[in-house]
């Protein structure tokens, strides 16, 4: 397909002329390629092209009815917005199908496909390299934000009226310039003249189930959080800023921050399973733009409650979405340009420019709402005692936003450095232990109290009370630790902060099931009306919770890794921290797309055979000179025993590295609690209580929302 | 955008004189900020490395007491493995001009002849570069390495 028959006023005829082909020639003939009589051929990449100009029609379109129907006050023009929402929608589902079955029928005369994909693939891994490179990647971007703007338009009755519009343009302003991105430079639909018999293929390292989820993960957090921006964006607009506004942000923010955490914890997971360094986090450039998100996103989250309780921060949380999406573009931004140096290497194109300059409308858009709204937005209340729920929820911002500023810094310090004293320097992982400790011991800290405090102000008296507990549980701790062999000062700090957070939560449930079972309740069933009553405070309990634990996963890891190197013959064996590995020799499987080197260990602990351990390697046809790893991983107990296979002569020699890794496994459960929370929270609750007056606002006391009102009057009562 | 402009919510509070903001939180807040850029200053000190290319590294001077790390491409037919004392050494070229690496540890899956590294050691001026990390580029999630 030539250029000048993309022209817009030819899209049309085009596509209706493909169209009939399709029907008129059947897609029988060779099942991707339909030949019709006269000789043209029609692919389905064909179909995709013209299916995402359109889709750019239809957005671009969307913008100007929903701000039309805003500001004319017609609601006709907004409903029309919202039907041609749910076509760009329709649009970007067909091109992503265009797609898909361009690869599973393996149509290399695509680009894009004989880059990322090979005959010898199997179908899953055909179908996840749809998101393994550029194009692909930002088609899949632009497709889910086009279904979370569907699933938007679709649930918007909750939603304030006079909201909804500008939610809707400022969603397909975004649409708009992936869009535009799509169908100009980065075009995943683009042919070559002459199709090559076999594609490249994926590389073997992303050949891993790892790769099935992570990315299309990750990218999803990405982008939920324009959601976010937008209601922020209406909000700015139409100056409502009330607690529907609230409500309907913080879901969204919720559900992008689950989205977001799991997309980080799964890129933990398949570096530490398949790089081989032993590891799950190295304060690489990429994984900091992943992570910069999620800390002004779960920023948010915490300080939009004192809004919805207090009536204060609300320029806090109108800057913090707007925020984070910037930094979500900045991340697509710093990992497409090359700007920063980093050990993922990407595909350096000029899409960097485009990001950078969509970056600076999104921020100097933003800003001027920002300042346009600012001298209207008051608080309602004051702050009275630092010593209060609020208090320690702007102690916890701080130290977010301290820390993603932290991040920040060191991922952008070379070019800080070249820009300040004309030469490049890099800040390395030592910097970012050092400077994220402490600060993350604090926010553990803060997390332990926070509950213990009420809104306003709380009595000292009242907290010994509930910290008595907990403080004798920690100051215990610290002590038995040593004993135990943690003789480092920062490690048992560390171990002692969490234990002190964990059991002032623990201790905090158990009063609640206490009240309950005294109103003659039992325990379990107190236990689960608790959870079922206080989604959001019990949801966020189960979060913290998750968090602790993997901060010791964390706190092990960093401080009681072992490692060493062995060069092995037959029969020999090596020891590390009470492991004796013995060598048997090396199995060699070959097969018609790869072959499979795995050296076999027994493991021997406390004089008994625990099993058998296989690390190796995998070489593929295509990629021989790059052996994949086979990383074995053994847990026992609360230790991995980390095995990689670095070298290995013939069947009789393997030269392996050994980990020991204690408390990893706690990384995982943490996370899987944290997720579990996350989701916990976000699930729709049924609103049982109605409340006489519509906002449920009295003069006298604080604002009390519908799902809180329980607790409420529990505590009066 | 005029009839939306409706700032109902904000009306009867806007009146109220403003309370100063307590001094508590305003010191909490100031110890917080400060620990945070006491913090990034002092370990940028203590943890920047110079980050240089092959020519840039053979006029440096201060690169005996100091970290640094290297950026270059492993020349062909270099890698040589020593058994014995379980390291490696290679040659990185940048900009038509090279150093000697040695180095021992774990070496990335991806580390062969070609590949784009990044060393990070001291150099003592002459003799090959003693590289404590060495990392190698990684494919990308998103791209395939073969494509050049």
């Amino acid at each position: 397909m030539t250029k000048s028959a993309l022209a817009p006023e030819n899209v049309g005829t085009q596509f209706i002329a493909s169209v009939s082909q399709f029907i008129a020639c059947g897609v029988g003939t060779r099942f991707i390629t339909s030949v019709c009589k006269n000789g043209t051929t029609v692919y389905f990449s064909d179909l995709g092209s013209i299916a995402l100009i359109l889709a750019l029609g239809f957005a671009l379109y969307t913008v100007v009815i929903a701000v039309l129907g805003a500001v004319r006050a017609q609601p006709q023009l907004v409903i029309s917005a919202k039907r041609s929402l749910l076509v760009v929608t329709f649009f970007l589902l067909l091109a992503s199908a265009a797609l898909v079955v361009s690869f599973l029928t393996h149509d290399f005369g695509v680009n894009y496909v004989a880059q990322t994909s090979s005959r010898a693939m199997p179908w899953y891994f055909t179908t996840a390299a749809f998101y393994g490179g550029q194009q692909g990647s930002l088609l899949y971007w632009a497709l889910i934000l086009s279904l979370f703007s569907a699933i938007f338009v679709l649930t918007s009755r909750r939603t304030p009226v006079a909201l909804v519009p500008y939610v809707i343009a400022t969603l397909m302003g975004i649409e708009t310039f992936f869009l535009i991105v799509l169908t100009s430079v980065s075009n995943p639909f683009v042919r070559s003249a002459v199709a090559p018999p076999d594609g490249a293929g994926l590389n073997p390292l992303l050949m891993d189930p790892g790769m099935l989820i992570h990315p299309p993960m990750l990218l999803m957090g990405y982008v939920s959080f324009s959601l976010p921006f937008a209601f922020v964006v209406a909000a700015m607009i139409t100056g409502k800023l009330n607690n529907e506004w609230l409500r309907a942000i913080r879901r969204w923010t919720l559900a992008a921050w689950t989205i977001q955490t799991t997309g980080l914890i799964l890129g933990a997971w398949w570096a530490y399973h398949v790089l081989g360094w032993g590891g799950y986090w190295s304060w690489d450039p990429v994984e900091n733009a992943a992570l910069l998100p999620w800390l002004t996103a779960t920023a948010f989250l915490h300080s939009t409650m004192v809004q919805e309780r207090r009536g204060m921060l609300k320029v806090w949380n109108l800057f913090l979405p707007i925020a984070t999406f910037a930094l979500s573009i900045f991340g697509t931004f710093e990992v497409r340009s090359g700007v920063i140096s980093s050990v993922h290497s990407f595909a350096y194109s000029n899409i960097g420019a485009y990001f950078l300059t969509f970056l600076a409308i999104v921020i100097a858009f933003s800003s001027a709402l920002f300042l346009f709204r600012l001298p209207k937005v008051r608080p309602d209340q004051e702050f009275d005692s630092i010593l209060s729920r609020e208090g320690i929820f702007l102690l916890n911002n701080l130290l977010l936003t301290g820390i993603a500023f932290a991040t920040l810094w060191g991922t952008l310090f070379p070019l800080i450095s070249a820009f300040m004293r004309g030469q490049t320097m890099t800040v390395g992982a030592p910097f970012y232990d050092n400077v994220m400790g402490p600060l993350l011991v604090v926010l553990i800290l803060a997390m332990g109290i926070g509950p213990l405090l009420a809104w306003r102000r709380t009595s000292l008296t009242a907290l010994w009370r509930n910290l008595s507990v907990p403080i004798v549980i920690a100051a215990l701790c610290a002590v038995i630790l040593p004993l135990l062999g943690v003789i480092d000062i920062a490690a048992n700090i560390g171990f002692t902060v969490c234990a002190f957070t964990a059991v002032a939560m623990l201790y905090e449930l158990w009063r609640g099931m206490r009240v309950r079972h005294a109103h003659g309740e039992a325990y379990a069933i107190a236990l689960v009306m608790l959870f079922k009553r206080y989604r959001q405070r019990y949801g966020g309990y189960v979060v913290h919770l998750g968090l602790v634990l993997l901060v010791v996963g964390m706190i092990g890891s960093h401080y009681f890794q072992l490692q060493r190197d062995a060069v092995l013959n037959q029969g020999q064996d090596t020891q590390l921290a009470g492991y004796r590995l013995t060598y048997l020799g090396n199995i060699d499987t070959k097969e018609p797309d790869k072959e499979t080197i795995t050296a076999q260990l027994q493991i021997w602990h406390d004089g008994q055979l625990q099993g058998y351990i296989y690390p190796g390697r995998v070489i593929y046809r295509n990629y021989g000179n790059q052996p994949a790893s086979l990383i074995s991983i053994t847990t026992f107990g609360a230790t991995d025993l980390y095995i990689y296979l670095e070298n290995w002569s013939g069947l009789s020699q393997a030269d392996i590295h050994v980990f020991v890794n204690p408390l990893v496994p706690f990384v995982w459960y943490g996370a899987l609690l944290m997720i579990i929370g996350g989701v916990f929270c976000w699930w729709p609750e049924r609103r049982r209580v109605v409340l006489p007056h519509p906002q449920g606002r009295d003069k006298s006391g604080p604002y009390i929302s519908r799902n809180k009102l329980p607790e409420y009057i529990e505590s009066k009562a | 955008m005029q009839p939306a402009l409706t700032v109902s919510i904000e009306k009867s509070v806007a009146a109220r004189p403003r309370k100063r903001f307590p001094l508590s939180f305003l010191l909490a807040g100031i110890a917080i900020l400060g620990a945070v850029l006491y913090l990034v200053y002092a370990n940028t000190q203590a943890n920047a490395v110079y980050y240089m290319t092959v020519p840039e590294l053979k006029h440096c001077t201060t690169c005996t007491t100091q970290s640094v790390r290297v950026a270059g491409y492993v020349q062909a037919g270099s890698i040589k493995r020593d058994d014995r004392t379980q390291s490696i050494s290679f040659v990185i070229e940048d900009s038509h001009q090279t150093l000697a690496v040695i180095y021992s540890g774990v070496v990335p899956d991806i580390f062969r002849a070609g590949v784009q590294v990044v060393v990070e050691g001291h150099y003592i001026g002459k003799g090959p570069f003693q590289a404590q990390t060495l990392l190698a580029k990684c494919p990308s999630k998103f791209q395939s390495a073969s494509l050049k």
